[in-house]
């Protein structure tokens, strides 16, 4: 576990100590004295829509360390995605072996450690920023890693009878009411949902409903429907905070990078 | 020249012979036949600006090659400038060096972001224009660049990037973007011609018609130029399709091979 934060702590180093951007965000509401008011309701878009467009960071629910909590701080869900479950994982069993082997092989081939893109899920739990930007037909999200992207049809297309097998797979989404709930099929073989190993398989589909239950707080119920790997859907729910008056940083992974020659495992 | 030829076809090699996404482009419109009308006006957005927003690829202005096609600004983004590059002495030699060893520390080769001006001449790339913010998105490593057009300023002291700070802003019917805080190190085409730290880009984008998008790209870099030079990069629109992913290190196999000579 120490050697486990360790990496954490390497990999993501450099951009701790960058530039913040400042400026503020456009159409923010404010308090009588200037400060962003997260507690607003949300915004909507022209058509009575809920607007998710933000820049938005997992919630902090690590302790922080006793010498005081750093700039930004991996939360639980990306050591562990489940970790709010209570039974785990319903592993199929060679994906149990396999998650339990990439953890004692100390993470020798994890894509994230190899710079290779981490996928939609552990995108999600890295704890960078990522903005959302909602257009009518495409929403969009943007991740400070490798500054890229990923899209999200909302024109009412299906899902690809037989997609590219992709990082990100290939994203769908429509309005429940006030909550956008997106498909996602596609996904190549052998990604990683977190740190621990635990597998997501080219048979997934996971389903994201996201909701922006006010101005400052965006809810995502992610639910990993992998018949290869687990032997029922699981559900899991992650909390994005709004980070006000802020904009993303580029962090591109193979910049200077000095430290794939050290991974050798054990 | 055959080896930077090769060394282009080893890089682009995968993702053209890959699945293509076939999906109607919505809102395009399409002759009576149904086939996509590219000479129709360009579509403006609802406070009357041309919407650039669209699927766009480098025209093919030459003839393709044996062994594919590639712009040829791809290989020299001056290759319509008749006197060349205004190349600082060093720069010259930079350049000279960089093609003479092979272009063995080309980034693009490594994985690492090609930067602005090399990405407009690779692949295809994704505009979309929204209110206040304009992205271009990238195959190449599934990468966005951002574009703020809400009128903030440049920023005084820019964190170094290889895509830079981007603001835009109208004149008339063109979107005039200014571009500055380069990291250093980044080249403009396989050729090795550099940009530096101290460069000043200025895209002014026009939409001519549905079909075709002119970006006049200006490089303003007194470190490694002795003036400013403009070269035009015309754009088509690629319709009913999409983007696809091209993960440079997914399953990479030739850095290691990338000795020089």
């Amino acid at each position: 576990m120490k050697i486990f934060l360790t990496m954490i702590v390497v990999a993501l180093t450099a951009p701790l100590t960058a530039q913040w951007l400042h400026y503020p965000t456009p159409g923010m509401p404010r308090t009588a004295g200037g400060k962003p008011n997260l507690s607003a309701p949300a915004p909507r878009t022209a058509d009575g829509k809920p607007d998710l467009s933000g820049i938005w960071e997992m919630e902090r629910n690590r302790p922080c360390p006793a010498d005081g909590c750093n700039d930004i701080q991996a939360p639980q869900e990306f050591g562990n995605i489940a970790w709010t479950l209570k039974d785990g994982l319903p592993y199929q069993p060679w994906a149990r072996e396999l998650a339990k082997t990439r953890r004692e092989t100390l993470r020798l081939d994890d894509p994230e450690s190899h710079c290779l893109p981490p996928g939609i899920v552990e995108l999600t739990t890295l704890p960078t920023y990522k903005k959302f930007v909602q257009t009518p037909g495409l929403s969009l999200i943007l991740h400070e890693r490798e500054s890229s992207y990923r899209q999200i049809f909302t024109d009412g297309r299906p899902l690809p009878q037989d997609p590219q097998p992709a990082f990100n797979g290939y994203s769908i989404g429509k309005w429940e009411g006030d909550t956008l709930v997106v498909e996602t099929t596609g996904f190549r073989d052998g990604l990683w949902l977190d740190t621990g190993g635990n597998p997501l398989t080219d048979a997934a589909k996971i389903t994201e409903r996201f909701r922006r239950v006010n101005y400052g707080r965006l809810e995502v119920d992610l639910t990993v429907d992998d018949p290869k790997a687990y032997t029922r859907p699981w559900t899991v729910k992650m909390i994005q905070t709004l980070a006000a008056d802020t904009d993303l940083i580029d962090y591109i992974c193979l910049e200077n990078e000095k430290d794939m020659k050290h991974m050798v495992g054990k | 020249m055959k080896t930077l030829s090769a060394l282009i076809v080893v890089a682009l090699a995968a993702p053209l012979t890959a699945q293509w996404l076939h999906y109607p482009t919505p809102g395009l419109p399409r002759t009576a036949d149904g086939k996509p009308n590219l000479s129709a006006p360009a579509p403006r957005t609802a406070d009357g600006k041309p919407d650039l927003s669209g699927v766009w690829a480098m025209q093919r202005n030459l003839p393709c090659q044996p062994m594919g096609c590639v712009p040829p600004e791809f290989g020299n983004i001056a290759v319509s400038l008749k006197d060349g590059l205004p190349l600082q002495p060093w720069a010259r030699d930079l350049a000279k060096n960089r093609r003479e060893s092979l272009r063995m520390d080309d980034p693009i080769s490594h994985c690492i972001p090609p930067g602005i001006v090399e990405l407009q001449t690779i692949a295809f790339k994704k505009i979309v224009q929204t209110p206040g913010l304009l992205l271009i998105l990238h195959e190449t490593d599934a990468s966005y660049r951002q574009i703020f057009t809400d009128g903030r300023p440049p920023l005084r002291d820019p964190q170094p990037t290889f895509n830079g700070y981007s603001t835009g802003k109208w004149e008339g019917d063109t979107l005039v973007v200014e571009t500055t805080g380069f990291r250093d190190g980044i080249w403009l085409d396989v050729s090795g011609n550099p940009i530096t730290d101290a460069a000043k880009v200025t895209e002014r984008f026009r939409r001519v018609d549905y079909g075709r998008l002119e970006i006049d790209l200006t490089v303003g870099d007194p470190k490694a130029y002795t003036k400013p030079w403009t070269v035009k990069l015309i754009q088509r629109l690629q319709a009913d399709t999409d983007l696809m992913d091209n993960i440079c290190l997914e399953n990479e196999k030739d850095m290691k091979h990338m000795v020089g000579k």
